[in-house]
């Protein structure tokens, strides 16, 4: 997963100097201030804890680097951990997905934003953002029910677990993302440029081409790294369908494609596997266990830090042209424009076969006995308790992350010092970029383990907070930048200090963006999986609502459809398994749907999905 | 319009009198009339001034005549160009390089003053290297810039100053060698010093090309036109286009 960062477009600040914090006087400011410090200190808590835990697991063993990085070989009864098979399985998986969903959703982008009337684009783009939240565990599902059963025809596999499936899932996955990112990069682009190429007699594809894409090509770039950060850091929906096989590794190059329909391992499927749990917390074993989690930060830093490096460059590459290309204008104009309406039908019929699919076989939902019974395991019943479980603890994550998330989000776009403020925004950004498997890891060693937990809602809890304190952190952080100069300015004439202007200049001038980014994020929590597998969350047999904290697990709908898909004989665990899909994605979009409304009745409240 | 060919040719085969003829043009948002009706003609070698009250639509004209309204927009009326009526609404690229219009702000595209000089020319004509710079150096001589940019046409073209880029936009729509100009406001985003030299520009373009210029300032347009076409608010509107 990844966030976008958007800056405005004008100057990067007002003109006016902000109050900086501290100048406040009084117990209250000292309140005002100590609450936002502390929304920028759990971020820096969140990656002084991850990293320590990746640090402190390398220390508690040797890690054979060399070994881990070059060998295929992963034996743990012989203490030898190569890695190379599952960074090969990473870079194969992405590589696919990348090649599948990129030219067709930079295709569909420029379709929905240069040719569409507005009429017809405002719904169908609003459509494919909620595509992009709809939670990985569903697409894995279908993974597993439609794309696992296609490669197996396919080629000849028996079941169709392979890196070509996990490719395609994933491809799928980050579709909607790649398009929703490029829609807000050409949407970006001054209607001016479209207007001064049009007048002088350019086709639509000359204009898109000279116009407009040059200037929002670091966009939609930027569009694709979030898509391949997220591609990278996806456990649950690949770990359905790849099959799990270590120390695959083709032997030659006329190897690679034969080894595309067989199953494979990728750095996130050995993590999110049972093989943390049995490591323990200190040793060789757990030590190259970390060893492989920092290989995936690292790749995914890059990517999400990369990514966001590019939507806030302006450099626009000049365009050295300088050739007659007068040839077979209209041919080419209609071919493209051919192509690209053609390029929009997939993520449409995305849309409409998920929309189908999801309505076709979770049809159990729709029935409220579903929703208000207890669950009996595979066999049948409802998911009253999964439901409780999903809502307690997202609202435990609400209830956390909004102070801290809008605290930081207050100091990151009040901070008077613009390097510091940026320097932060990449840390928060840094966080919110964060493979989710890495944060159920340490917070399972952290939690469970070290503070003796067990599995319990509020580990489960605390652990998506950081998934959610980024994308209110940094909503709010823009809005504030976005806020008129002159209110400031009159703001402060009035002699108010740093914390009353926060108070009543600040907060009522951002709250519904914050509420929207609160929305957007818990909407991305309510999907996790992986790391409520390890912290917090039970198949069945605990209580609806937990007594106590330690050793008080809660079912949740994530970890329901995960463990009914894995049992995917049962035709009763199935239709249970689509059932309870549906329900998740009635739960992301409600929260969505409630995102975009304020969002729309708010101008100016920036957007924040992906 | 298939049938319609980029300005040099269709005047070099015919000499109109008259270039762009437009007959009781009304433009509407939904049922609400914006502008209108306006009826005008531009006869080859002129030099036409449009104004009136700002809000009466003036830029909206324009942008109706090349087929760049925007969306919501609905246009009715006749508009002849080269003695050939107009069909509108299929983005006709023929049109908008036969009468080429050139916005108010002046838009400049990343790459280099030659890049932006070139940057319709090279879509529109199959030429070699030489014939098209040959014919960028004759427009960016026209629009008054060459003296300027001459020595340094491979800077970037965001290193000019506003009246130059507004001189740059120009040369780019000269080059294509149009059938008619649509200058809009063309000096209005610019400081007094840059407006003058962009004045002497247009003022240069007299009596060799046919020119529609959309101006707020009547003065101007007593400097630069031969004749004035003005249009009202629509709620005033008796048959309005009075030439003047």
């Amino acid at each position: 997963m990844g966030l976008t960062l958007e800056r405005p477009t004008q100057a990067p600040g007002p003109a006016v100097p902000r109050p900086s914090p501290g100048s406040g006087r009084g117990s209250r400011a000292r309140w005002v201030w100590g609450w936002a410090y502390s929304g920028i200190l759990s971020v820096l808590l969140t990656l002084t804890v991850l990293l320590g835990y990746l640090v402190t697991g390398i220390a508690s063993g040797t890690v054979d680097w060399t070994a881990l990085l070059t060998s295929s070989t992963w034996s743990p009864g012989n203490l030898a951990f190569g890695g190379l098979a599952m960074i090969y399985g990473s870079a194969v998986v992405c590589v696919l997905a990348l090649v599948l969903a990129v030219p067709v959703g930079w295709a569909a982008a420029v379709a929905l934003s240069e040719y569409l009337p507005p009429r017809l684009a405002k719904p169908l783009r609003l459509s494919i953002e909620l595509l992009a939240a709809v939670p990985s565990i569903v697409y894995g599902l279908i993974g597993i029910m439609v794309i696992r059963p296609f490669v197996a025809d396919l080629g000849d596999v028996p079941g169709g677990d392979s890196l070509l499936a996990a490719g395609i899932v994933l491809a799928v996955m980050i579709m909607p993302t790649i398009v929703a990112v490029s829609v807000d990069a050409l949407a970006a682009v001054p209607g001016r440029y479209r207007e001064a190429a049009y007048s002088l007699g350019l086709t639509r594809r000359e204009v898109v081409r000279s116009a407009v894409l040059p200037q929002a090509r670091t966009g939609m770039r930027a569009g694709v790294l979030l898509g391949l950060a997220r591609a990278l850091g996806e456990a649950i929906a690949v770990f359905m369908v790849i099959g799990r096989a270590d120390d695959r590794l083709p032997e030659s190059l006329g190897d690679v494609f034969s080894f595309l329909v067989r199953p494979g391992q990728t750095l996130t499927t050995k993590l999110a596997g049972p093989e943390p749990m049995l490591a323990g917390t200190s040793g060789p074993y757990f030590a190259a266990l970390c060893g492989l989690g920092v290989i995936l930060l690292a790749l995914v830093a890059v990517a999400t830090v990369w990514g966001t490096r590019g939507s806030t460059g302006r450099a626009v590459r000049a365009p050295r042209a300088r050739r007659s290309s007068a040839w077979l204008r209209t041919p080419k104009d209609r071919l493209t424009t051919f192509a690209r309406l053609g390029a929009l039908l997939l993520p449409g019929a995305l849309l409409v076969g998920m929309l189908g699919i999801l309505l076709a076989r979770g049809g159990a939902a729709l029935n409220p006995v579903f929703w208000f019974t207890a669950s009996e395991g595979a066999a049948g019943g409802g998911i009253r308790d999964q439901i409780l479980g999903t809502l307690l603890l997202l609202a435990t994550t609400a209830l956390i992350a909004l102070p801290l998330g809008y605290g930081a989000g207050v100091v990151i776009g009040t901070r008077a010092s613009a390097k510091a403020s940026r320097v932060l925004e990449t840390l928060t950004v840094a966080v919110g970029g964060t493979p989710t498997i890495l944060l159920g890891l340490a917070g399972y060693v952290l939690f469970c383990t070290t503070m003796g937990w067990g599995r319990s809602w509020l580990a489960g809890a605390v652990v998506l907070v950081p998934v959610v304190i980024p994308v209110v952190a940094l909503t709010t952080a823009g809005r504030i930048r976005g806020m008129p100069a002159e209110i400031t300015e009159a703001a402060l004439a009035l002699g108010l200090t740093g914390s009353q202007y926060v108070r009543s200049v600040v907060i009522p001038y951002t709250w519904p963006a914050t509420l929207t980014g609160l929305l957007l994020g818990l909407a991305r929590a309510a999907g996790e999986t992986a790391p409520l597998i390890f912290t917090a969350t039970v198949f069945f047999g605990a209580p609806a609502l937990p007594t106590g904290i330690v050793n008080a697990p809660v079912q949740a709908l994530p970890t329901h459809i995960f463990t009914l898909s894995q049992d995917s004989g049962a035709p009763e665990a199935i239709a249970q398994a689509w059932g309870s899909a549906l329900v998740l994605v009635l739960i992301t979009a409600g929260l969505l749907s409630l995102a975009v409304l304020l969002r729309n009745r708010f101008e100016g409240a920036r957007r924040w999905t992906t | 319009m298939d049938d319609m060919t980029t300005g040099s040719s269709t005047l070099d085969d015919t000499v109109h009198e008259t270039v762009i003829a437009v007959r009781d043009l009304q433009i509407f948002d939904g049922t609400k009339r914006l502008v209108g009706p306006v009826t005008f003609e531009l006869s080859t070698g002129s030099t036409t001034g449009l104004c009136g009250p700002s809000g009466a639509g003036k830029s909206t004209v324009l942008r109706a005549l090349v087929d760049l309204l925007p969306h919501g927009l609905r246009r009715q009326g006749e508009v002849h160009v080269l003695g050939r009526p107009v069909r509108y609404g299929k983005g006709d690229a023929d049109l908008r390089s036969t009468v080429v219009l050139v916005p108010q702000t002046p838009v400049v595209f990343g790459g280099s003053i030659l890049d932006n000089a070139l940057f319709g020319l090279r879509h529109l004509v199959r030429a070699s290297r030489t014939e098209l710079h040959d014919r960028v150096e004759r427009a960016l001589r026209e629009a008054g810039l060459w003296n300027e940019v001459s020595d340094r046409l491979g800077t970037p073209a965001q290193t000019l100053s506003n009246g130059q880029r507004q001189r740059l936009c120009l040369a780019r729509a000269l080059a294509l060698e149009p059938a008619a100009l649509l200058l809009d406001e063309p000096t209005s985003a610019l400081d007094e010093r840059s407006r003058d030299t962009v004045e002497e520009s247009v003022a240069a373009l007299r009596g060799n090309r046919t020119v529609l210029l959309v101006s707020h300032d009547p003065a101007q347009v007593e400097r630069l036109c031969d004749r004035t076409v003005r249009i009202d608010l629509p709620h005033a509107c008796e048959p309005s286009a009075a030439a003047v």
